[in-house]
């Protein structure tokens, strides 16, 4: 077991090294070099090259992707071009606003899609399972942003209840909570169609399974049954599944995040790419690189924890 | 009026006036510019035609309530470089905290500010303003004319890069070579002050610009919107606490979100009636900018996009407020090939379809361009034969020019404002009977905005200015930083700088006749329309009006109590 960990702890370093090493690289060789970028397709060639010593973008890539790890590892992101900050202040306060999102929407949306899964895989082809079902399929097969303007012309727009925007001052009267509704009502409808048909298969899979039959003839009550021996069986396909939406949820809710004004990291990484902000978007890959492993090796932990035949 | 100290100038419009050269809103706009104050101008307006005036913009009926918080909905820009802004939305951050010498109202009347009057040599090439004695800074320092002199000479140095430069250079700046070479083993060029004693300190609460040219739109300049008043201690910089000698006092300033500024009880001038005025960032999503404004999360919308007009006017509780301007945007093209052939750009202005643009891409509110970049809300407009669309004359200009098979080309632009895509792409399609095939460059806004001087061909947003020379000055002088086309023409130079020097509407129209003329025969502009700005607030938002140069004035706002 510590070895595992070790050894996967090890394999993230690596990882995330190469990452790095491939974000720096990528914005270097993608069409046009870096001065170029900054200064624009049409810039005249003198242009490019005087910007291109005065960044130093002449020395060798490798110099300088060392140089780079350095004023990493001491702590160093450097500076925005779009906020006139250093990255780590923009990065930390906008990925802290995006994890409570995240936070508060994972805490709905499992236990949601785990009961509605659960409802809908007890009896295959009940009225129970195809209402659920529709319901899903509907709601994840609406955009984002068409859910996000919609949610807001309803419950902001025409009934007045919530706020339109969550910009997350309380200055207008309306409290961080009501602002935070509706964002994640999007988040939650949106991942939930995918969660449950996925939950919703597992338990039917397992109770098909002999010992589920079983149990049910020696007369055990259903939500026994449910609880006892069908659940945490059908909960271990479906685990990484739920572990690999906080990816989604912290990194890939630009459309959330834009449509509601929300200050968070995906708005941030949106308007880095957008205006070119090459230290913010080196600095964001790498966030978001980390979480998805994180929360991978998170799941293979839980997997094992699940799941006694798997040993690591 | 007494006559004594009345510029010549004042009379000639007088004479002008009574024989119906020129219309009331000129002449108090023209009086104003020679240093009479508008109430005054509005009289003798008013004596002179025998028509008493309508109330006039700036003057409020009821008193304004005091106290309360607005919040407006705009991008919250870097505001640590107020000379170089070339934001109008940063200049209304900044216009919170400082202030300028003159101030141009919503009804395009340039009055005193910090500047109590002006006066103006005959000749427009001397001009003393006479500075307020009752300002102070926050800090409580008196405002003297060292503050103005440290400001003006700061925004005429190349090394901050001012746009004041481009507008000034004729009037103050001369050009020379630095002695450097570049590059290629071309000598460098620069700017300074013609004379040494350019920007006079008369006394101290005197200042005199000397002028190389005459010129006559120095009070409009001077509240072109990076001509803030900075506290010379500052050396430059602004940010949160920044002195001023303005209403506010900025408090918070979170670029990309949120910008506060809490009241000052002791501003020398009208207002401020809000103890708290909030500048909030909803993003460039429009869907964003309507629902904090239907949940009043915003009170207003620093300006609204076509695109959101019939979802806003269906909110209720709000306002429309709208103002015709010389707010475009222009497709202008470089001297590289195949636009360096002026044929091959009035083949463009052949090809274009005004009228239809207008429609498609602005629901028609505004009027159709004008392909010389002056609008007839100008007052020196001259109306001569415009462009019209001829898709034969085009395709003959493109084969006189060597291109009998059409050409092929690509135009930069940007998602935002809405109808800016729209035009472009109405005129692409009408290019393209003309043999003009034209592939669209869509960059995000702040992408264009890194490229808009560099691009061979790009359709660039142009904001309204009070008079047509200051548009030219801005865009087409040679040499001119924001001179976006590289347009140089020796002839246009000279006859701006004479119609620059001209007092007399009609003799400066007759001048701008022959400026517009070149603009439409050999310029790098196609200009498809004339916008109307406007935008929505709240019922209980009071004292604003919709500035032709989406200009916002914190002081004069107010909310009434719920």
């Amino acid at each position: 077991m510590i070895r595992y960990l070790l050894k996967q702890l090890a394999y993230m370093a690596a990882t995330l090294l190469a990452v790095s090493f491939l974000v720096f690289a990528l914005n270097e060789f993608a069409p046009g070099d870096v001065a170029r970028k900054i200064l624009g397709a049409y810039a005249t060639q003198e242009q490019v090259d005087a910007l291109t010593a005065e960044l130093g973008l002449d020395r060798p890539l490798l110099v300088r992707y060392v140089e780079y790890l350095g004023r990493v590892f001491r702590g160093d992101l450097g500076e925005s071009l779009i906020y006139k900050a250093p990255v780590a202040d923009v990065l930390w306060d906008r990925l802290g606003n995006t994890l409570y999102l995240a936070a508060i929407a994972f805490a709905v949306v499992v236990p949601l899609s785990i009961m509605l899964g659960t409802l809908a895989g007890m009896r295959e082809g009940s009225i129970m399972d195809r209402g659920i079902s529709l319901f899903g399929v509907f709601v994840a097969s609406v955009p984002e942003f068409a859910m996000g303007v919609f949610l807001a012309s309803v419950f902001a727009v025409w009934l007045g209840w919530l706020p339109g925007t969550s910009q997350l001052t309380s200055g207008a009267g309306w409290s961080i909570a009501s602002q935070l509704v509706l964002p994640v009502a999007v988040m939650v409808l949106y991942d939930m169609g995918y969660l449950v048909a996925m939950i919703r298969a597992s338990m039917v899979e397992v109770m098909r399974q002999p010992y589920v039959r079983t149990a049910v003839l020696k007369g055990m009550s259903m939500p026994r049954v449910i609880f006892r021996h069908a659940l945490r069986n059908a909960m271990i396909a479906p685990f990484t599944v739920i572990l690999l939406q906080i990816n989604y949820l912290v990194a890939g809710v630009v459309v959330v995040e834009t449509v509601f004004a929300y200050p968070g990291f995906g708005r941030m990484m949106l308007e880095a790419a957008l205006a070119k902000d090459i230290a913010l978007i080196e600095a964001g890959a790498l966030v978001a690189v980390f979480i998805a492993m994180l929360t991978q090796f998170v799941g293979d932990i839980g997997y094992a924890a699940l799941d006694p035949r798997i040993r690591i | 009026m007494s006559g004594t100290d009345q510029h010549p100038g004042v009379s000639e419009l007088q004479r002008q006036l009574s024989r119906k050269q020129i219309g009331r809103r000129e002449f108090v706009r023209m009086a104003a510019l020679l240093g009479v104050s508008a109430p005054a101008a509005y009289a003798m307006a008013s004596a002179i035609t025998g028509t008493p005036f309508a109330s006039t913009s700036f003057a409020q009926q009821t008193p304004k309530p005091r106290g309360g918080t607005l919040r407006i909905g705009m991008r919250c820009q870097d505001l640590s470089n107020p000379h170089a802004y070339s934001w109008i939305e940063a200049s209304n951050s900044g216009r919170a905290v400082l202030d300028y010498l003159t101030i141009t109202g919503p009804d395009n009347v340039t009055r005193p500010a910090l500047v109590e009057r002006w006066e103006a040599s005959p000749d427009l090439k001397t001009w003393t303003l006479h500075l307020r004695r009752d300002v102070k800074w926050r800090n409580g320092r008196q405002f003297t004319a060292d503050d103005v002199v440290w400001n003006l000479k700061r925004v005429l140095d190349p090394s901050v890069g001012s746009s004041m430069l481009g507008l000034m250079k004729g009037f103050l700046l001369e050009e020379f070579e630095t002695g450097e070479v570049d590059a290629k083993g071309q000598r460098k060029k620069s700017t300074r002050l013609w004379d040494a004693n350019a920007i006079e300190r008369v006394d101290a609460y005197t200042v005199r610009l000397n002028g190389r040219t005459p010129q006559l739109a120095v009070p409009e300049n001077l509240y072109h919107y990076p001509m803030l008043i900075l506290d010379p201690e500052e050396g430059g910089k602004f940010g949160v606490g920044s002195n001023g000698t303005g209403p506010f006092e900025l408090v918070e300033n979170e670029v990309g979100r949120r910008q506060a500024f809490r009241a000052r009880r002791d501003y020398w001038g009208d207002g401020p009636y809000l103890d708290q005025l909030e500048f909030i960032d909803l993003g460039d999503d429009s869907a964003a900018a309507i629902a904090a404004l239907a949940s009043r999360q915003v009170d207003m919308l620093y300006s609204a996009d076509i695109n959101t007009l019939s979802a806003l006017e269906k909110l209720p509780g709000l306002v429309m407020h709208k103002v015709d301007t010389s707010f475009t945007a222009v497709a202008r093209m470089k001297p590289v090939k195949p636009f360096d052939d002026r044929r091959v750009r009035q083949a463009f202005r052949y090809a274009t379809d005004n009228e239809a643009v207008l429609k498609i891409a602005h629901r028609g509110l505004g009027l159709p361009g004008d392909h010389h970049h002056v609008a007839p809300i100008h007052p020196e407009y001259a109306k001569i034969d415009p462009i019209r669309r001829d898709v034969a004359k085009a395709k003959a200009l493109l084969a006189e020019a060597g291109y009998p098979d059409g050409i092929d080309v690509e135009i930069a632009c940007k998602p935002q404002p809405g109808w800016e895509p729209a035009a472009v792409q109405a005129m692409v399609e009408q290019w393209k009977e003309a043999g003009i095939r034209c592939r669209i460059n869509m960059m995000p806004a702040t992408q264009y905005w890194e490229v808009w001087t560099k691009v061979p061909f790009g359709f660039t947003t142009w904001s309204h200015r009070p008079l047509g020379v200051m548009n030219l000055a801005l865009a087409y002088r040679t040499g001119a930083p924001w001179n976006e086309s590289s347009y140089s023409n020796p002839e246009f130079d000279r006859l701006l700088a004479e119609a620059e020097g001209l007092l007399d509407v009609e003799k400066r129209r007759e001048v701008m006749a022959k400026i517009e003329g070149i603009m439409l025969d050999d310029g790098p502009i196609v200009v498809p329309v004339w916008r109307a700005l406007f935008t929505f607030a709240d019922k209980k938002v009071l004292g604003f009006q919709m500035h032709p140069s989406a200009y916002i004035h914190p002081n004069t706002l107010a909310v009434s109590p719920a």
